[in-house]
Formats: C-alpha cells, structure tokens, sequence
C-alpha cells in the first residue's frame, strides 16, 4: 500500500533562528537588542544565585521560615501532619482516577491515566521548591528533629500507596472519598488536637455518611426510612463525640501556627469555611425573593468593593468589640473570620457564573418531572454548575493564598514576615535582605504557578468534556 | 416549515375520546404588558391529541407551559384530572407528577447517564427501590428503541436518540397527560421519523397528548383535534380532516397557504 | 402588570400557599439578618461605652497630632479630616500612574507574547507567569526595599546619580530615600504660550477633519496622524518662542548637607515603590487579557480581513483590534480597580495612603470604628465609580446584535 505522504521539509538550524529571530528587519533589530540585555541579566542573576548570594540567611533560619516560631519540640506534629495529608491526597486522587476510569468505561471510551512523570512535571515548580528545601536542609546544621528527607520522602510514598490502593471498584468508590475527608481533617486535628471540643467536623462527615449510606431497602414506608436515617446519623455523631472525650488529647491550636505552615493552613481554611457562605450568597443572589436578593447583593459589592486589608483591620479593631465582652478571640481568628467573610463574596460571584451558565431548560426538565425545589438544586444544578466551577475556584484559592501575605501588616508571623525574625538575629541584621526576600518570593511563586497550572489543566478537561 | 420533509405517519383512528382531562376556563397569562394568552378555553378528553399549530410568538408554548406551571398563569382556571393549579404548591407538585413533558432542546441531565437520567425522579419522588426503577426504566428504552444506550451519556448521543430519551424519562412518572412542546423542531430531517414514530406509538396506546409541533403530517394523521393559535388567541378548532380542508377563519387559511 | 383573578380560587391551607411562603420566607431571612447585625452592633456599642470609647464622629475635626511622612506642607495641626483628603489624594495618584504604567506594559507585554520573534513571546511568558504569582506585597516590599541591595542592579549606599551625558546635570539623584527627577520651572509670560497652543489645537482638529474630509471623496491616503502632529509641533514651536522661552528646566541636586534633595521634581521612594510593584504586577494580569482578547478574535475574522487584501497592519488595526479591545475592556477596568484597591498596601513601605494614614491616626488614638468605617466607604465609593465607568463602557461596546 503506497499512501501519498506529505512533503517533509526538515528546517536546518539556521533556518530556524532566521525563521523564529531574523524574520525580518525590525524582529531582527529586537533580537539583537534583546539578546545581550537578557544575557546580561541572566548572567548577573546566575551570579547573585549562585556565587554572590549570601544564603545562610536562609539557610539556618530553614525550619523558622517554614514553622516560625511553633513549638520545635511539637514539630512531630507536623511532620504526622505532612504525611497524613499526603496519604488523603493519595487516597483522594486515586479515588477520582477510578471514577474517572468507569466513567470513561461507561461512555465506551478509552481511559488515559496520567503518569507519575507527567505528574510531577506539570508540578514541577512545586517538585524544584521542595529540591530547594532539600538542598538548604542538607547542609542546615541547626538539627533537626527528624531528617527532612525521609519526611519528604514518607510523604511522596504514602500518598503513592494510597493512590494505588485505592482505585477501587464502583460499589466502594464512596469510601475513598469518604476516607479521603476522614485523613484530612485527622491531618488537620493530629496538630490542632483531639480534645473534648473538636468533635464537631469529624461528626458532621461521618454523620452524613450514616445519614446516606445506611441501608433502608428493608423498611415500607417512607417516613420509617427516614427515621432509620436519622438515627444512623445521630448514631456516628454520639460515637465520633465519645472517642473525643475519651481521647481528649489537645494540641497546638491555630493560635501558635506561623511561617510558611500558618500560611498554607489560613488560606485552605478560609477557602474551606468561605465554601458554604459563598454558595448560600450566591443562592439567595438568584433566588426569587427580592429581600434576598437585595441582602445578598449589598453584601457582595461591598465587601468586593473594599481591600481585604479594611476588612482585615475591621478584625484587628473592631471585631473584638461586635462580640460580648469577656470572650478572647485570638489575632490569628480575627484574621481568618475576615479573610472568610472576604472571601465568601468572591466565591459567591464565582458559584453565582455557575448558575447562570446552566440553561435554565434543566431546572424546568426537574420541575416538569415534579422533583421538589430541593431535589432539584442537589441533583440537578449544583453538581453541573459546581463542575463548571472549579477552575475559577482554584483560582479564588490562589488568589486568597497570594492575599495571606497581607497578614504581615497587621503583624502575624506568617511567611512573609519570618523575615523579620530573621533579620533581628544579630547575624543577619541589614544584611541578605534581598535573599531571604527572594526564598520566600519563589516560595509563594513555587505553590501559586502549580496550582495556576493545574486550574488551566482542569479547564481544558472541563471544556472538553462538555 | 416544509411539509415535503414530513414523514409519513399513520395512526390507529379506532381510538376512543374520553371525558375531559384538562380544562382551561378563560386563562390569561402577560409577560410585563404584553398579553401572551387571551381568553384561552379549551377541554381535552383521555385518550385525546390534540395538536396546537400557529405562527411562532402565537402563545402555543406558553399555553402548555401554563398546564405544568412552568408560567403562572394570571387569571382563569386550569385543572388537571380534578386537580386545579393554585398557589397551593401540594397541587402543583401532584399535577406535575401527572403530566409528563418534552422540551424542544430535550433537557436531558447532562451529568447523569441515560438510566440515571429516567430513574432520577421515579426514586426522588416516588420513592421506588433502585433495582425496580432500574427495571421500569429499561423496559422504556425498549420502548423507545434504545435499550443499548442505557450506560452513556447525553452527549454521546444523537438528537433523535436523547429526545427519545427525554420522552422516556417522562413516561417513567407514568404520567396520564403528556405535553410536547416542538419536540422534532431542534433535529435533524433524517432523524424527525424516529421520534414521531415513538409519539404515534404513544398515541395509539391510549396517551393523552397536547403536542405543539409544525409537523402537518402529524397533525394531519394522528390528532384528533387540531387547535390553531394566533397572537394568543385560539382562532379555530377542529378535527384534521375538516381543518386542512375547509379551515374557515381568513387567519388559519393564510398560515395554511404560507406553510403548505 | 397583572389582572385581577377572574374566578375565586379555593385558598389552600397557608403552609402550602406559594404567596404565603414566599412572604414568610423573606421575613424570616431578613429578621434572622438583622438579629444578628443587631446583636453585633448593640455589642460594639456597649462595649465602646464600656471602655469610654467616642462613638461619635467629632474627633474628625480635631488635630491629626502626627507628621505625614515626605509630605512637609501638611500641618499635625490640622484636622484629621484634613489627613483624610491627603489619603485619598495619594491613593489616587498611585492608583493613577500605576494605571498608566501597568495599561503600557500589559499591551505590550499581551502583544509581545503573540509575536513571531521566539525570544520575545518567552521573555513575554517569562514575564507574565512570574509576576502574577508572586503575591504584590512581596513585590512592593521588594522594591521597597531590597532592589537596590543585590546582585542585578546598582547597589545603593548613600546617593547614587545618573548624569545627563555631556554636562554636570542630574537625570536622577537617589539620597537614601528620596529621590529627584529633572522638572520644569515657569515664567510669568506662561499664558501666551499656552493660547498659542490652543489655537494649534483647535487649527490642529481642523486639519484633521479636513484630511477625514478629503479621505472620504477621493479616496487619496489622509496621513492625519502625520499632519496633525506637524501642526501640533509648528503651534508648540510657535508660542515657546513668541512668548520669549517661559519654561526652564530645574535638575535635582544635593543640598548643602547633602541630606536633602534639592531642585527638580521630587518623588518619594514609597510611592515609587508602590507604584511599579503594582503597575508590573497588574500588567501580567492585563498582558494575558489582552493575548486572549487578540486569540479570541483571530480565527475566522483575520481570514475574512485575508479575504479582503487587507495588509497585516490594516488587519489589526480595522478588523482585529476593534474586536478585541470590545472584549479586552471590561475585564481590564476590573483589574484597574484591583490595582486601586491594592494600593492600600502601603503601609509596607510608609507610603501615605488612605490605608496607612487610618492604621496610623487609629494608633494615634483615634477611634477605630469611625475610621475603619469612613476608610471603607471611601473605597467603596473608589469602587463604584469605577463599576460605573465600566458599565457606560460596556453599553457603548455592546455590539448590535439580534
């Protein structure tokens, strides 16, 4: 069989820089005037990282900038907290990859996993700050508790067991999900403690697991199965509360976190609890009811409308006030309640694109089949419009990462401002000011780059499958 | 609106009009100041199709939308198998449960499968074990002539195929009125005869349909009934026969003239 | 509009009546909203009477108490609503130049990263994933204070100058913090100058209409940018000297304790800082608008253009740009207004806006409630008149569609 193939003009090198640099007159004139400046710098750049440099700024102050001043001999708990949350990150992922798997069976589609290398290398601004870590650790003779290696190490290889373990089969797919929200708020409370008060989260999944999953097949009439659920769900919330108080084992609460931890921590837990308001604002923005909708709306705009620094002196100053006197609410609280009340408006107006870009044929289609309000907005609107919507939310978390740093001003010790611990040390006092702002500026740029990658990633999957 | 692409559709003319199911006294439905429907009264029996035929903007939609409450109606009285639309959400609820419907743009639930997409109400709202739904709900794409598309996904499919999914969603609430709002009107020519000829099998199974479409060989063949709409106004009535034949009002023969 | 019920319906029972619900419904969200404003504010109150903390707002018209930084003419005398204007002046200015820088470098960094030239699309790219990910505090701080410390760039010790080549002037003088740009001083005789270039500009209008005019009948090449420019300048020419050379250049210097910059046009260093941090950092955000406004027009609309014989640069200029700036505008008004709001970062570097001057007069001992407040509504009021602006833009691009 001979089939007509294309002319293959293979270019030589020189036609490639001509094509790509020497166009013509003025791409060429560019080139030459860009091509020594750009050397220049990079030159001087090399230089500055490589020989100039003075890193020990960094160096030493490792485990400062990334758990300032939390307690060094309670770092355990956070190295049990880097490994819990690589093994839910493992256990999450691999959960996904098999509902993606049967997903793609169920359409008769081939299913395309993506590697470990592809992996790591869509990351791989991430994998470079965690080598950087690395390499200052190797030679930072400050002794630490635990070599960083095997914690990095322990980290990668549990969240790879996890994603191997749990490609599970359809029928128990529920379980890594649920497993995975187990870890991480287990992850979250192995620092924050296991005392008589925190129950709550751990009830509230478990809860609603028994609430969804207990088997009522057996049972005639409706009202009865609804009962059986209840108390399933009551049932796991008196279990999970008495494993509290039979535990009770506090920890280091959110008030003593700084460095780069407090910084990673106070943006996913304002994401985390900013989640839910924002949905209701954007519910109650759409809703038919024009008091809702008005309060809803004067919410949204003005908080969109001020810097989150305002609202961040607002708890500084003010929020300790709008609560009865007595009752301590600590800076780093204050801080995350306004940077979750700020951020609730901006996902709001995310959720609320969301909603509008279903067509409102769907609700009608759920209406005209007489499924309640209720049903229609859980199984019909918010999965669809919620998929839509999670790229623009990984952007909302970049954003909000990115915004921690302003917790500098009103004078918390996260990532950015270990740099003034450091320059106080009678060593570094005016000096490698430029290093250690440059660390923690590839710092934030090292996780914000990855996760922007990853949202782009997500978006073209999400238009793709539409 | 080209009667030559209509397929040929034929169906049992033994069937036996009951008494009325759906009743429509004087119902006037505005959107802002413009008047969709005037003085609309109308009656359909069981067993009966009735066809709504008009220029496009004539209120044909909107009329069946008001019989679910997907539009409030103004001012009049509907009432479906006994039950009239009020504000009582309990009456609306229950006459949803009993008129099925079937959107222009079919409406599927693009993040469900087929299967998920038919048992989703059956077991939100009548609360049916999973496996029984699941049963009902293939022998309904049977019905329709799908049963191997069960697992996939709306958009996997073509348009004929997901609107005889969306008819087969509908009748899994076995509902005793079905509403067809211009279901061929967003397909292709070649697959219009797919999903007309499920509708006929339909009718001939005793559905009782109100169906807006401009496919005249269905009106022609399987109505019993033909309604003519105009500027939201019921202009003439009438059986097939009679209508295509003899229309009297000045109205029904130019849009007969302009689409025939 | 709705018409009265024509027949009576039965009222069902009012736990299922729509109306009823929807009436109950929102009473209820709004006494729930309001017992909890309610609690909040009856707790601030009490509190602040507890503590003798003013609630009122006269402190307004007290003394500010405190020196703003690089600002000599201002008077710690002076009320603090008097601080408050100052704040907002500053906010705007930044807010301004650092528009006008970051509207020049996001265009030419977004065109940039569609060119042809290899080198310039990555340096582009380069440019745009690094600075939109880097939180802008950083980058304030960055060039507010360790630019000048490293590697890359001049190391600054104590004064630092860049000469005009050929003579003894400065073209910048660099004193620890303060900084000084070559400025213009004027003369008395400054009107007749600036009639005389008003009348260019009128004659200048002329002229191009004039060339529109002669465009459109015969089709000939207008050139109006051309002669409008030559009038212009002919105009300037004209009136600088028939007014007998009313402008003098002034060039920075050191005083005589080399302490002070004296002379020329002085800027501080905070808002230099504030003002390219943002205007770089905004830039990569309107870079990208701009590159995906251009993508998003390209396809079909350069074919037609292809079509039509028109040159490259006739493609862009009639047919692409148009609809990408239609597309391209409101989101980078958005990012306008981002920029403005973080301006309110300068407090980093002592720069004397809004936000800095509130934290410093609260720390003053002003009371923290009424500042906070009046600080928000300021911004607020920042907020909406740009969400105006955007919304007159957006109905004057609205395309005339079906």
């Amino acid at each position: 069989m001979t089939a007509a193939s294309p002319p293959i003009h293979r270019e030589t090198w020189i036609e490639q820089v001509k094509k790509n640099l020497f166009r013509n007159w003025w791409s060429g004139l560019i080139t030459v005037v860009l091509l020594p400046t750009t050397g220049y710098l990079a030159y001087r750049a090399f230089k500055f990282f490589f020989i100039n440099g003075q890193w020990e700024a960094v160096q030493v102050n490792l485990t400062l900038f990334m758990q300032g001043t939390f307690a060094r001999d309670e770092q355990w708990r956070l190295i049990a907290q880097i490994l819990i949350f690589g093994l839910a990150f493992g256990v999450g992922l691999g959960t996904a990859s098999g509902a993606a798997h049967d997903r793609a069976d169920d359409a008769g589609l081939v299913f395309k996993r993506s590697s470990l290398a592809d992996t790591l290398k869509r990351m791989w601004s991430l994998v470079a700050f965690i080598a950087l870590l690395l390499f200052f650790a190797s030679t930072d003779e400050t002794g630490n508790l635990i070599n960083p290696y095997l914690v990095v190490a322990g980290g990668l290889g549990l969240s790879f067991v996890g994603y191997q373990a749990f490609r599970l089969p359809r029928r128990l797919r529920n379980l890594g999900w649920l497993l995975t929200m187990v870890l991480l708020v287990l992850g979250f409370q192995v620092v924050s403690g296991f005392d008589a008060e925190s129950w709550v989260p751990l009830s509230l999944i478990l809860g609603s697991a028994a609430y969804a999953s207990v088997p009522t097949e057996m049972f005639d009439t409706a009202a009865t199965r609804q009962a059986v659920k209840v108390l399933a769900a009551l049932g796991a919330v008196a279990v999970v509360f008495a494993i509290y108080r039979v535990v009770d084992a506090p920890g280091i609460g959110w008030d003593e976190w700084s460095g780069l931890h407090l910084t990673l921590m106070t943006s996913a837990i304002a994401i985390v609890l900013a989640f839910p308001l924002g949905l209701l604002l954007a519910l109650a923005r759409r809703s038919t009811l024009p008091a809702l909708r008005l309060m809803a709306t004067t919410y949204i705009e003005v908080i969109r409308g001020v810097p989150l620094i305002t609202l961040l002196f607002m708890g500084q100053f003010i929020l300790g006030f709008m609560v009865p006197a007595g009752t301590d609410l600590s800076d780093i609280t204050r801080a995350i309640a306004a940077m979750t009340l700020f951020t609730a408006a901006y996902v709001a107006e995310i959720v609320r694109g969301g909603l509008q870009s279903l067509p409102s044929g769907q609700t009608e289609a759920g209406q005209a089949l007489g499924l309640a309000p209720p049903t229609i907005m859980r199984r019909i609107v918010l999965p669809q419009a919620l998929r839509a919507v999670i790229p623009a939310m990984v952007g909302q978390f970049i954003s909000l990462f990115k915004d921690s740093s302003l917790l500098f001003i009103i004078g918390i010790t996260e990532f950015l401002r270990v740099r003034t611990l450091v320059h106080a040390q009678a060593a570094f006092r005016g000096v490698a000011i430029a290093e250690t702002l440059v660390f923690v500026a590839i710092g934030y740029w090292a996780f914000a780059f990855a996760m922007s990658r990853e949202s782009q990633r997500l978006e073209r999957r999400l238009r793709v499958s539409r | 609106m080209t009667t030559e692409q209509t397929p040929e559709v034929f169906a049992d003319a033994t069937r036996a009009v009951g008494e009325a199911i759906i009743e429509l006294t004087d119902v006037d439905k505005f959107f802002g100041d413009f008047q969709a429907l005037k003085d609309i009264n109308m009656n359909v029996g069981r067993q009966e199709v009735v066809v709504v035929i008009g220029p496009s903007g004539s209120g044909k939609s909107t009329l069946i939308r008001c019989i679910n409450r997907l539009e409030k109606h103004d001012a009049g009285t509907i009432i479906v198998d006994g039950i009239e639309l009020s504000e009582d959400i309990k009456n609306i609820q229950e006459i949803r449960r009993e008129t099925g419907m079937v959107f222009q743009q079919f409406n599927l639930f693009p993040h469900l499968t087929v299967i998920d997409n038919i048992t989703l109400a059956p077991r939100q709202v009548r609360h049916y074990p999973k496996d029984q739904a699941e049963e009902e709900a293939m022998a309904l794409l049977e019905r329709v002539g799908i049963p191997e598309q069960a697992r996939k996904y709306p958009g996997q499919l073509s348009g004929g195929q997901q609107q005889r999914v969306a008819i087969a969603r509908s009748l899994a609430m076995k509902p005793k009125v079905m509403l067809f709002d211009e279901p061929t009107s967003a397909l292709d020519p070649e697959m219009i005869k797919e999903v007309l000829d499920v509708m006929v099998e339909l009718a001939n199974g005793g559905m009782t349909m109100i169906v807006v479409t401009h496919e005249m060989g269905f009106a022609r063949n399987v109505a019993n009934r033909v309604v003519f709409m105009a500027d939201g106004q019921i202009v003439e009535v009438g059986p097939p026969e009679h209508f295509f034949t003899n229309p009297q009002e000045d109205r029904t023969k130019l849009f007969l003239s302009q689409i025939l | 509009m709705t018409t009265p019920q024509t027949t009576e319906q039965a009222r069902p029972p009012f736990w299922r009546d729509i109306r009823v619900i929807r009436v109950a419904g929102q009473i209820g969200a709004v006494v729930v909203v309001f017992l909890i404003l309610n609690w909040l504010i009856s707790n601030l109150i009490n509190n602040m009477n507890r503590l003798n903390i003013s609630t009122s707002f006269d402190y307004l018209f007290g003394p500010t108490n405190f020196q703003i930084p690089y600002d000599p003419q201002f008077n710690p005398r002076s009320p603090v609503w008097e601080m408050t204007l100052v704040g907002v002046k500053n906010t705007f200015l930044a807010g301004f130049f650092g528009i006008i820088l970051a509207s020049i470098v996001g265009l030419i960094v977004g065109i940039a990263r569609l060119s042809e030239n290899w080198l310039v699309a990555r340096l582009a790219t380069v440019y745009v994933e690094f600075f939109r990910n880097i939180p802008p505090l950083v980058l304030i701080i960055f060039f507010g204070f360790a630019v000048f410390t490293f590697g890359p760039f001049p190391i600054l010790s104590e004064s630092w100058e860049v000469k005009a080549p050929g003579s003894d002037d400065n073209l910048l003088l660099i004193n620890n913090d303060r900084w000084g740009v070559p400025g213009v001083t004027q003369d008395g005789s400054v009107a007749i100058f600036w009639a005389i270039l008003a009348v260019g500009i009128v004659a200048a209008v002329l002229v191009w209409r004039w060339r529109t005019r002669n465009f459109d009948r015969t089709g000939q090449p207008h050139h109006r940018v051309l002669w409008v420019l030559g009038v212009l300048i002919i105009a300037f020419l004209i009136g600088f000297f028939a007014s007998g050379q009313p402008f003098d250049m002034s060039w920075p210097a050191l005083s005589e304790n080399r302490r002070q910059v004296v002379g020329g046009f002085e800027v501080n260093w905070g808002f230099l800082s504030i003002t390219i941090a943002l205007g770089l950092y905004t830039a990569s955000h309107i870079g990208e608008i701009i590159r995906g406004s251009i993508l998003a027009v390209h396809g079909g609309q350069s074919e037609a253009a292809n079509a039509l014989a028109l040159s490259a640069f006739q493609r862009y200029r009639f047919v692409v740009l148009p609809q990408a700036m239609r597309i391209a505008v409101p989101p980078t008004i958005n990012q306008f207004l981002n920029l403005v709001k973080n301006t309110s970062l300068g407090t980093a570097v002592s720069f004397a806006e809004l936000t800095a001057l509130t934290k410093t007069s609260i720390g003053n001992g002003r009371p923290a409630f009424q500042s906070i407040v009046i600080m928000m509504g300021i911004y607020l009021a920042f907020s909406l008149i740009i969400s105006l602006i955007l919304n007159i833009v957006n109905r004057r691009l609205q395309l005339v569609s079906r």
